[in-house]
């Protein structure tokens, strides 16, 4: 896979796809390992750039970069004071004394890691741009459902939710679709988008979601930190109307359906308290397995740093 | 296409290592690791052969792809696939088996990854064609062919399992 | 910037030879055109050569109004990085446009007569084009004071808009509806509603979805419309809608005008062409205020220019730096330029496949335009002024760097190459440009 960046699913054929899922088993082996760095990227510096806070994706791509023996720096950036894409050019210009092979950007712009990646010989990753992509969850979202289901054609995923302001329900829904898994979204009328994808099943109504038969149900964390606006009238009734209650995870458990959920959770909001307790809760292996995928991330991409005849325009 | 080893050549020079190694596993327990690709597939073959001689011994396979020293250079990564040393490496004689010893890089990618795994006691080296060129002081303890080739050639090792059939052929860069 | 140099000719006399000539009306018409100090003399196949006569070779090449655009953006006064009135006549001259109308959202905006007046000693200072400006409805376009309209009126300005940004408050709008008919003036509205527009970044649909950003529905478009033709109805206005991009704000238009009502309306090339597609992956040369919307928009917006929906073809010329064009999608702000893009493009895409012709064209860009702003129209005819272009249909216009007289090349046509070519384009007695 001669790829420089890797910013969404769209952009990934089914190859693509297929050889990054398999790269990651590999990586998972070294966890058991006692020694769990491995020298591939030696000497590669990885410049993390996370204008939005994220203690668990920032930490998950460190701890994958060091296990490959990169160099991390951290560019530490006033998370409340960037508001506009100049400071950010501003800062990719900034990198060309540090010289890095690898950017990772999360932003709350969409579109800001494209912009970037065009304007840089490094290798650019995509750790979640606004409501656009997070292409790194969905891989290991489906990395993670495929130790479950090592046939996942034909198999149902439910993503319940905020479904209009979530990258994470973007690009999951995306990459299951491309390993031919049926996808349905659920949630509020005001959050589903109309003019969503093709082919994916939409839900208003849980139970009728239920009766579907979905093998497993993906929860979205509801961002209340992105809303303008006021889409549904409180988290008691959101709750009630759209979570995973007592009497849901009885049903959800009677019928061996797993769950998963991309973190942060919000108990009492999108699930209730006993989820986290569930025993076919995915949730701690998505954990696990993000380090994996990501180091397969990494390791697939080729940074453009080395050539020598690379456009000049480009730092 | 130029070839070099027949199914029955290959035959032969597995066995030849089969005969030392033998020797090695009687005087005390071994592992035998093969180094991904094809060198596991020889790897099995010797394994095989000291389970049917009732020789018990460790087994694991290597990727090595992870510790090559050329990855920079590289215009893509190759395909990784899993190592599986199910065994402790600490204290442990291992035998490392692949199927063409050449400039010596591979085996020290496997050296490097072993050691990731833990402390040895001892690792020896079992090949099945040492086609020289050596650009790192590595040498066999076990070979199987020793082939005369230029440098630039092209040395074209086919086994069974990974391709179907057994043949070892030369195709020479003029 | 290129040497502005005046051509005038000694005794003016210039034969244009062998061109077809066009009209608002009727086919192309082979002609020779004869102009002498600056009026068209006579106009006629194979007309006699004056002696002291400059030839221009016009073989199979189209003789035609200069174009005429009633919306432009020319930075100046505040943002003079982007554009300035020298270089945004060029850019028009280089586009076969003889006259333009500057909006106001400049900085300070065009909000009283003081700024007008800088205006148009400016223009008289460096443009070789004469340049309109339109004025704001509101002090600084803020929906809230009336701006200096009198005084404004006084210099000349029969246009007033707060363009950037609709009136919020519908009284305000009706109120200065009112308060400014009476004089002559009308009314051109920018129509969206504020609360449904979000970060006004694309067309709330497919790709807004696919995009990530949050998009803005038609129907703001639509709302807007409506109500700015309701409320002129109501006052007496004459109200003029902006850059159309909606196929049903477009049938809108279509009602009111069927129920009389004293409405116009324009389109521009870009909202023809290229819809929200186009953005691919979050390219900013297609992201402007109203966004590109579905490719069934542009043909229904194609059909409505063709039976006459709209009055008038303008550009909404807005000239952006490079550094600001390449920031993340949300952030780059709105708008293309089009002044120099904009007859070529409509020629490539549109006449070249016979979907409309040449009369259309100097209809709704040429003549259409300058009725409304109460100005004499210029076709090709005996004893009325030179104010025309020659356009080779067979010559080929590449829109590189280097072709661009803007001070700015924020266009979707960047460096590529279209079918037609403007050779030359003639003022009274001045050649303004030959190629």
């Amino acid at each position: 896979m001669a790829r420089k960046d890797f910013l969404d699913i769209a952009s990934l054929s089914r190859e693509e796809v297929d050889l990054l899922l398999d790269q990651a088993t590999p990586f998972k082996e070294l966890f058991t390992r006692s020694v769990k760095k491995v020298p591939a990227l030696k000497g590669k510096s990885v410049l993390m750039l996370f204008y939005e806070p994220s203690t668990r994706t920032l930490s998950s791509f460190e701890v994958a970069a060091k296990r490959l023996s990169a160099d991390v720096i951290d560019l530490d950036v006033p998370h409340s004071s960037v508001a506009k894409g100049e400071t950010v050019k501003d800062t990719v210009d900034t990198l060309q004394a540090m010289r890095a092979d690898y950017i990772v950007v999360r932003h709350k712009m969409s579109g800001l890691p494209q912009a970037i990646a065009r304007q840089t010989r490094a290798s650019v990753i995509n750790a979640g741009d606004g409501a656009h992509a997070h292409p790194t969850q969905a891989l290991l979202d489906a990395f993670t459902l495929r130790e479950v289901f090592p046939d996942l054609s034909g198999r149902k995923v439910l993503i319940a939710g905020d479904i209009l302001h979530s990258r994470v329900a973007r690009s999951t829904s995306s990459l299951l679709l491309k390993l031919g898994v049926e996808v349905g979204f659920l949630g509020p009328g005001s959050l589903i988008p109309r003019s969503g994808p093709e082919g994916i099943r939409k839900f208003t109504d849980f139970d009728e979601a239920l009766r579907w038969n979905p093998d497993t149900v993906y929860l979205l964390r509801v961002q209340m930190e992105r809303q303008d606006a006021q889409y549904f009238p409180g988290v008691q009734e959101y709750h009630r109307v759209y979570g995973v209650t007592r009497e849901r995870l009885d049903r959800i458990q009677g019928e061996g359906i797993y769950i998963m959920h991309p973190g942060p959770v919000n108990r009492g909001v999108e699930l209730c308290h006993e989820v986290m307790d569930y025993e076919r809760s995915l949730i701690n292996q998505q954990v696990e397995n993000g380090i994996a995928a990501r180091m397969a991330v990494l390791y697939s991409l080729k940074p453009q740093t080395d050539l020598e005849d690379a456009d000049p325009g480009k730092i | 296409m130029p070839l070099i080893l027949d199914e029955a050549a290959i035959g032969e020079a597995v066995a030849s290592l089969v005969g030392e190694i033998r020797a090695v596993a009687l005087r005390g327990r071994i592992a035998i690791v093969g180094v991904r690709s094809r060198g596991d597939e020889v790897a099995e073959r010797v394994s095989a052969a000291l389970k049917e001689q009732e020789i018990d011994h460790d087994y694991g396979v290597l990727d090595i792809s992870l510790y090559r020293d050329d990855l920079s250079h590289l215009a893509e990564n190759p395909k990784l696939q899993s190592s599986d040393i199910p065994f402790q490496v600490d204290g442990a004689h291992i035998v490392l088996v692949d199927d063409v010893l050449f400039t010596g890089r591979t085996i020290r990618a496997a050296l490097d990854a072993l050691t990731d795994y833990g402390r040895p006691a001892r690792i020896q080296l079992a090949v099945l064609v040492d086609r020289g060129h050596r650009e790192i002081p590595i040498q066999p303890d076990f070979s199987g062919v020793s082939l005369e080739t230029a440098r630039m050639d092209h040395v074209i090792v086919q086994l069974k399992k990974t391709d179907g059939g057994d043949a070892v052929e030369l195709v020479s860069k003029q | 910037m290129p040497i502005l140099v005046k051509y005038k000719v000694e005794a003016m006399s210039l034969l244009i030879k062998g061109g077809k000539i066009a009209a608002e009306e009727g086919p192309l018409v082979p002609g020779d055109v004869l102009i002498v100090d600056g009026v068209i003399a006579a106009v006629g196949e194979g007309l006699d050569v004056p002696p002291e006569a400059q030839v221009i070779e016009a073989e199979g090449k189209i003789v035609a109004p200069a174009m005429f655009d009633a919306h432009v953006h020319f930075r100046e006064p505040g943002q003079e990085y982007k554009e300035d009135i020298a270089h945004g006549t060029e850019a028009a001259i280089n586009g076969g446009v003889t006259g333009v109308v500057m909006m106001p959202n400049t900085s300070p905006a065009i909000d009283s007569p003081a700024v007008v007046r800088s205006i148009l000693e400016r223009a008289r200072e460096v443009s070789r084009i004469p340049v309109y400006t339109s004025g704001c409805i509101t002090k600084n376009r803020v929906g809230g004071e009336l701006s200096g309209i009198d005084g404004m009126r006084q210099l000349g300005v029969v246009m007033l808009t707060d363009d950037g940004d609709p009136v919020a408050n519908p009284a305000v709008l009706k109120n200065a509806m009112e308060y400014a008919t009476p004089f002559g003036m009308f009314f051109a509205s920018h129509c969206e509603v504020a609360e449904l527009s979000g970060p006004r970044a694309l067309n709330e649909g497919k790709i807004s979805y696919q995009l990530g950003i949050k998009g803005s529905p038609a129907c703001s478009e639509e709302i807007c419309m409506d109500r700015d033709i309701r409320l002129a109805h109501a006052a007496g206005a004459h109200i003029h809608i902006q850059h159309v991009s909606s196929a049903i704000g477009m049938e809108t238009i279509r009602w009111w005008k069927k129920m009389g009502a004293e409405v116009t309306a324009e389109v521009s090339p870009h909202h023809l062409i290229f819809n929200e597609e186009d953005i691919g992956d979050y390219d900013t040369h297609y992201k402007m205020n109203p966004p590109l919307r579905r490719a069934e928009d542009n043909a229904a917006l194609l059909e409505g220019l063709k039976e006459g929906v709209f009055d008038l073809i303008a550009t909404d010329h807005a000239p952006h730096s490079t550094f600001e064009k390449e920031q993340d999608f949300v952030s780059a702000p709105n708008g293309i330029t089009g002044l120099e893009t904009a007859l070529v493009s409509l020629y490539d895409r549109f006449v070249t496949s016979g979907q409309i012709g040449w009369d259309l064209i100097v209809k709704r860009y040429s003549a259409e335009p300058r009725r409304m702003m109460g100005l004499e129209v210029v076709p090709v005819e005996e004893s009325k002024p030179a104010d025309l272009i020659v356009f080779d249909p067979a010559g080929e216009t590449t829109f590189s760097r280097e072709f661009m007289r803007s001070k700015s090349i924020n266009t979707p046509f960047l460096d590529q190459t279209l079918q037609g070519r403007v050779e030359l384009v003639v003022r009274g007695s001045e050649i303004l440009l030959q190629r």
